[in-house]
């Protein structure tokens, strides 16, 4: 098959299609009929999201390269080749950036009533007097200026910190230039609001502003020649992906304890910086050309989060939406009641993640539960869930908790709480070796009249009840004997025990869930060539495994229909003629970040649904547990495809990808706009909203019958 | 609450396994959970004769969380059985004692006969199919890594149980380096289990027939699956449709199978030679099909204690099999039957009678049949030293379903039928023999002793007997018209040593018919 359908050429390295993904992401800050904050906080995160890239992404390539690992992508690009790719599109992702952030947002700031200003030469009398004193009494008490000279070496620069960077000369010298640098506080705000102008005109200004702008104050015997804000990024504390091949990691490890502190891997400077300087810098960190990004603006946009975040303004945000009540669940009957009636599907955000809470909750506290098992990964810092579960410990049940310590920069706050549970009384798991507990499952066992029986919580997204009001996630609640079986042997390999004999419904990474996704792909194709309907819709995070990918094409050239609902990274191409002509890849980035990986087969026309934790990409597949469940009952089938058929109709916040390799928006002539977010968000509200105000809905009256006596 | 939950713990010699079950008489047993670990304590014992400290220590880990486990489900019952790895290492006593202190778990350590009969239960809870497969000729056969246990049916009752020193893993590790390739290996052990089954077959099967194969152990039921019938729990293939798979499987690496058949790859092991085993059994004894049933020891255990509990019905008699197999050993060392029969009557009214008396239980009433039948089978080997060769031939014979102590009861039983009950304090043996114990042994052989005087001339003279008790008296009525003068006077040599066991006072009395 590999021949077929596995040349280089019908693949798209991951690192360019994820840059086009923040393309994606920067094209909402683009979007005029968005609120002006909601823009600004989609350009904050292309920023972040492109931290995090360098940082992981772009550190592991440097490290091929050192290591001289010579192997290729799935694109059969070298690490060179790639990191030549990735400056090409990153340099003109940050110019995209910062022309967004120049000429539209700023203005359109400015119009709102907000000014920030971006040279401190800007300052009024007054504003200025104002900074000068915030200086002096915020600002100058935590500074350490430190200047080079034959005595005092070139110091250490930290990793992603701001600082001002400035030749100073010692007064009377003017020909000979020192180079000196002082790092921009982190503890301090980064914006700092002025006082209110007359007209109610809100001003802000940069803290590296301030700083410049009393800057001589720190070299007092000298004269400051120049002063410009840098940042850079190294590669030392990097973690280092996964995805990797094992035998590359050893080398790269080897290699990362032989250096003191990592390599820099990124340089961002002010544009207008004076060449001395640059050159000072550039060959003091050793940097290269490649990796130095001139900055038309701020240095490190996620400041504008905060600006988001700002009071007031509130025309100039989306309206506050709150997560709505799950149809069919009540308050007043235990939840445990509620789910024997049949199984509870959970779409978060548009439904409020309360339900999963307090399911544990709720076991925490009956009298009749007996173990709770739960797996968390990123959990919020005070989350409902570990106060339930230290709570049931110390009722007296049986906790187990594996909780995954190596999710990415996640590592302190996971041990902090973990030992709060174990203080408590919980078993604790601390991961397994190898591999990342990436599956989100809950399991209640309860002693019932006629026996044990079991409740299990199934879902794509983390227990974490602050990302449940921003990811779009999905989640089952139910009591299907089989399906608890399953997990009672999940929690018992999680625990170091051998596997069951057999699965009855669920499907496990790193051993079987591979295979199953293949085997899953392979029926649609059999089914295709046998002339039957053949159907794949598959929406997920990332697809780039190139086993599935092939088998996609395989399939696809049999026939199978295939929409794919992508929202990132995305290695396969559609429209390579006999290969991926029946393949469509669409990508939705919107309000919430689209997060739920669900899965339609058409199973020749006796359709099968499956929900997951895991992406097609290798590292779910072959080094994460991960579960793949199946949802069975009609009714919550016919909400799953529901659900799909929206993502597959938006005309609004789905890009479609084209044979080229970019994205374009969906050609929206001659369609009413649908936009899945706002979409899922107003069926909640109407799905949740109580009887009464139904029946009005359909305008026809209906007659009260004789109350019972 | 109705429903009860019952954890079995099971010390294998490769794995240690706890099953929790629940079980309703609505409902029957259900299995809630199955959690088991590697625990290699078998090749401990094969090499170093005894259990490592090391794997001692992880013994207790694993008990330690079984025992969490089985805390979370709030488990009522439970039973903990170790096999032959534990049974055969050298330090079991001081191991057993440790491992209990540390775990607060008693351990049973099972003879292989009771771990055979708890092996056949898990096979005939399915009891509707099991019924029908024991219809016809049946042979269960254990494979395990050290040695096989075969065991036969007579019609549906399981007669006979034979262990025999040929194991799967062993015979492996023993042939390895005579190896030359696939083929010469499987002719190499045709040839060596050729060789035992005609030994086993001369002594055992007879002109039986055997049509049925059930096989346990070997890591089997997973390459059969394809195979297992819809509604059906156990496993069957034919005879093509077992070679078919065997020829598939056999040419195939361990790492393939493991990948089509979904088992990891250290199961594979065991299952090649398991699979050569089975096939030479089958053409040995031309059987038609082949069964898998699947089940662990644990499922044999938690039938065993549903059954005993009456927590579930069922109508197969397991102390019937276990009857049965004690009349196979009688008639193999040609003991009379009759005579047997006839004192079985009389010998079971005596203990029915004597309830309060001597307070045992059925399980001894069992244990005295069985002593009945076996109590002559001493001289088949010489008329002279009867009470020795008695006792050795049952000490050294498996008696299905019968623990170690179990048999020893009855060998001493029967040793004491006809030679001295030595006082407490004079007896000989292991340990396992205590106070209780050798109660048991005195109240059972001063019965065996009275009885065996009512038929002592093995003409079966009285084919009735009634027993009735009044206060002191125990009366033997014997309702005949033949000369009774010879049973009458031996029955009054034996009474004075029943009156100082159960201080009621045996009296014969012959009533003439009319």
């Amino acid at each position: 098959m590999s021949e077929l359908y596995g040349k280089p050429e019908y693949f798209t390295n991951r690192e360019c299609s994820w840059l086009g993904f923040n393309a994606r992401v920067l094209s909402e800050a683009k979007d005029k009929s968005l609120p002006l904050l909601e823009r600004l906080k989609f350009l904050s995160i292309t920023s972040s999201n492109l931290d995090e890239f360098f940082m992981v992404r772009v550190a592991s390539l440097k490290e091929m390269v050192h290591a001289k690992y010579t192997g290729r992508d799935i694109a059969g690009m070298t690490a060179q080749e790639q990191l030549t790719a990735i400056a090409r599109l990153a340099h003109d992702l940050v110019h995209q950036q910062y022309n967004t952030y120049n000429r539209v947002l700023v203005p359109a700031l400015k119009q709102s009533g907000f000014v920030l200003i971006t040279q401190f030469e800007d300052l009024s009398a007054d504003q200025a007097a104002y900074v000068d004193r915030y200086f002096e009494e915020n600002v100058y008490p935590v500074l350490t200026p430190m200047a080079v000279d034959s005595s005092r070496p070139f110091p250490l620069i930290r990793n992603k910190t701001l600082n001002i960077g400035a030749l100073i000369s010692k007064k009377g010298e003017k020909a000979k230039n020192e180079f000196a640098t002082v790092q921009v506080p982190s503890v301090l705000p980064r914006v700092i609001r002025l006082p209110e102008g007359q007209d109610g005109t809100v001003y802000g200004i940069l803290l590296e502003q301030v700083i410049e702008r009393n800057i001589d104050k720190l070299f007092l015997n000298y004269d400051v020649v120049c002063a410009h804000p840098y940042r850079i990024m190294r590669n030392a504390d990097l973690s280092i992906d996964e995805d990797e091949a094992e035998d590359l990691l050893k080398e790269i490890q080897k290699q990362l304890k032989k250096r003191q502190w990592g390599e820099v891997i990124r340089l961002e400077i002010e544009e207008k910086v004076e060449p001395k300087l640059l050159k000072i810098l550039k060959k003091e960190l050793g940097v290269k050309e490649d990796d130095i990004y001139s900055i038309q603006g701020p240095i490190d946009l996620t400041f504008l989060m905060k600006l988001y975040g700002m009071k007031g303004f509130e025309a100039y945000r989306d309206k506050p939406y709150t997560p709505q009540p799950v149809p069919g669940m009540n308050d007043t009957e235990d939840i445990f009641t509620q789910i024997r009636r049949g199984d509870i599907l959970l779409h978060h955000p548009y439904m409020t993640f309360d339900p999963v809470i307090r399911f544990v909750r709720e076991a925490s506290e009956d009298p009749d539960v007996l173990a709770i098992k739960q797996t968390l990964y990123r959990v919020s810092g005070h989350s409902p869930i570990i106060a339930a579960l230290a709570q049931a410990a110390e009722n007296g049940k049986q906790v187990s908790v594996l909780v995954e310590l190596k999710a990415r920069f996640d590592e302190e706050n996971n041990i902090i709480w973990a030992q709060k549970l174990e203080q408590a009384g919980c078993h604790v798991i601390y991961g397994l070796h190898g591999l990342k507990t990436h599956s989100k499952i809950t399991l209640v066992v309860r002693r019932e009249e006629d026996g044990i029986r079991r409740y299990v919580h199934l879902g794509t997204g983390n227990y974490n009840d602050s990302t449940a009001k921003l990811y779009t996630d999905c989640g089952i609640l139910t009591c299907s004997e089989p399906i608890g079986e399953d997990a009672t042997a999940v929690f018992n390999m999680l625990s170091g025990y051998s596997e069951p004999k057999r699965w009855n419904r669920l499907a496990i990474a790193p051993i079987w869930l591979r295979d199953r996704f293949t085997r899953l792909i392979a029926r649609e194709r059999k089914f295709a060539l046998e002339g039957k309907p053949a159907h794949i819709i598959a929406k997920m995070n990332s697809l780039c495994d190139k086993q599935i990918i092939e088998a996609l094409y395989e399939a696809s050239s049999a026939g199978v229909k295939i929409d794919l609902i992508v929202r990132g990274i995305c290695c396969l191409k559609t429209g390579i003629p006999k290969v991926s002509e029946n393949i469509t890849v669409r990508s939705i980035v919107g309000t919430f970040l689209e997060h739920a990986r669900i899965f339609y087969f058409e199973n020749g026309g006796d359709p099968e649904y499956y929900m997951a934790s895991a992406d097609w990409m290798p590292r779910n597949l072959d080094k994460r547990v991960e579960i793949l469940f199946p949802v069975e009952d009609p009714r919550l089938c016919s909400e799953v495809k529901h659900i799909l058929d929206i993502q597959l109709a938006d005309n609004r916040k789905a890009h479609i990808l084209q044979s080229d390799g970019s994205y374009e928006k969906v050609d929206r002539r001659g369609k009413t706009a649908l936009n899945c977010h706002e979409y899922f968000m107003e069926e909640a509200i109407r799905r949740a909203a109580p009887e009464e105000t139904k029946i009005m809905e359909t305008r026809v009256f209906v007659p009260m019958e004789k109350p019972e006596e | 609450m109705a429903v009860k939950t019952f954890a079995a713990i099971s010390i294998g010699s490769s794995e240690t396994e706890l099953k929790i079950y629940e079980c309703s008489p609505s409902r029957g047993l259900k299995e809630l959970d199955c959690v088991s670990t590697r625990l290699n304590l078998g090749l401990d014992v094969f090499n170093e004769q005894r259990i490592s400290a090391e794997n001692t220590e992880e013994l207790c880990r694993v008990l330690l969380d079984f025992r969490e486990i089985m805390q979370s489900y709030r488990v009522s019952t439970w039973r903990v059985c170790a096999t032959s790895a534990f049974r055969e290492s050298r330090n079991n006593l001081i191991l057993k004692n440790y491992v209990e202190g540390r775990t607060g778990l008693k351990i049973d350590v099972l003879s292989n006969s009771e771990q055979r009969f708890l092996d056949y239960k898990a096979i005939a809870s399915v009891t509707q199919e099991f019924d029908q497969i024991i219809q016809k000729a049946t042979a269960i056969v254990d494979l395990g890594g050290t040695s096989m246990q075969i065991s036969l049916f007579d019609k549906d009752k399981l007669i006979t149980t034979q262990n025999i020193r040929l194991g799967t893993l062993t015979t492996a590790e023993k042939l390895a380096p005579y190896e030359r390739n696939r083929a010469h290996f499987d002719a190499m052990i045709t040839e060596l289990m050729g060789h035992e089954l005609e030994g086993f077959n001369k002594l055992y099967q007879k002109d039986r027939q055997i049509k049925n194969l059930i096989v346990v152990g070997g890591n089997l039921v997973e390459v059969m699956k394809p195979f297992q019938k819809e509604n059906k729990r156990i496993t069957s293939v034919t005879r093509e449709q077992f070679l078919a798979q065997y020829h598939f499987i056999s040419d195939q690496e361990a790492d393939e199978i493991s990948r089509k058949f979904d088992i990891p790859v250290e199961k594979t092991t065991v299952m090649l030679p398991a699979l050569l085993f089975c096939r030479n059994l089958m053409e040995y004894f031309g059987v038609d099909t082949v069964w898998f049933p699947g089940f662990s020891l644990n499922d044999g255990m938690a039938f065993d204690y549903a059954q005993k509990n009456r927590e579930i019905r069922i109508s197969h008699n397991f102390d019937e099999d276990i009857i049965a197999a004690a009349r196979s050993i009688s008639k193999r060392y040609k003991c009379n039957q009759q005579h047997i029969r006839c004192l079985e009557a009389v010998g079971l009214q005596v203990f029915d009678r004597l309830k309060k008396q001597h307070g045992l239980s059925p399980r001894d009433r069992l244990l005295l049949q069985i002593a009945i039948i076996l109590h002559n089978c001493g001289k088949y080997i010489s008329l002279e030293d009867v009470s020795d060769c008695a006792f050795n031939i049952i000490m050294a014979t498996e008696i299905i379903g019968l623990s170690h102590l179990e048999r020893q009861i009855v060998a001493y039983t029967v040793k004491f039928n006809s030679s001295e009950l030595p006082d407490f304090e004079d007896f000989e043996t292991g340990g396992e023999i205590n106070v209780e114990n050798y109660l048991r042994i005195a109240k059972l052989t001063a019965i065996l002793r009275l009885v065996n005087a009512l038929d002592r001339t093995h003409r079966q003279k009285c084919p009735e007997f009634t027993v009735t008790l009044k206060e002191k008296e125990l009366k033997i009525q014997a309702q005949t018209d033949a000369d009774m003068t010879l049973e009458a006077g031996t029955f009054r040599e034996k009474a004075p040593f029943f009156d100082s066991i159960f201080h009621v006072t045996p009296v014969f009395k012959r009533k003439k018919k009319l």
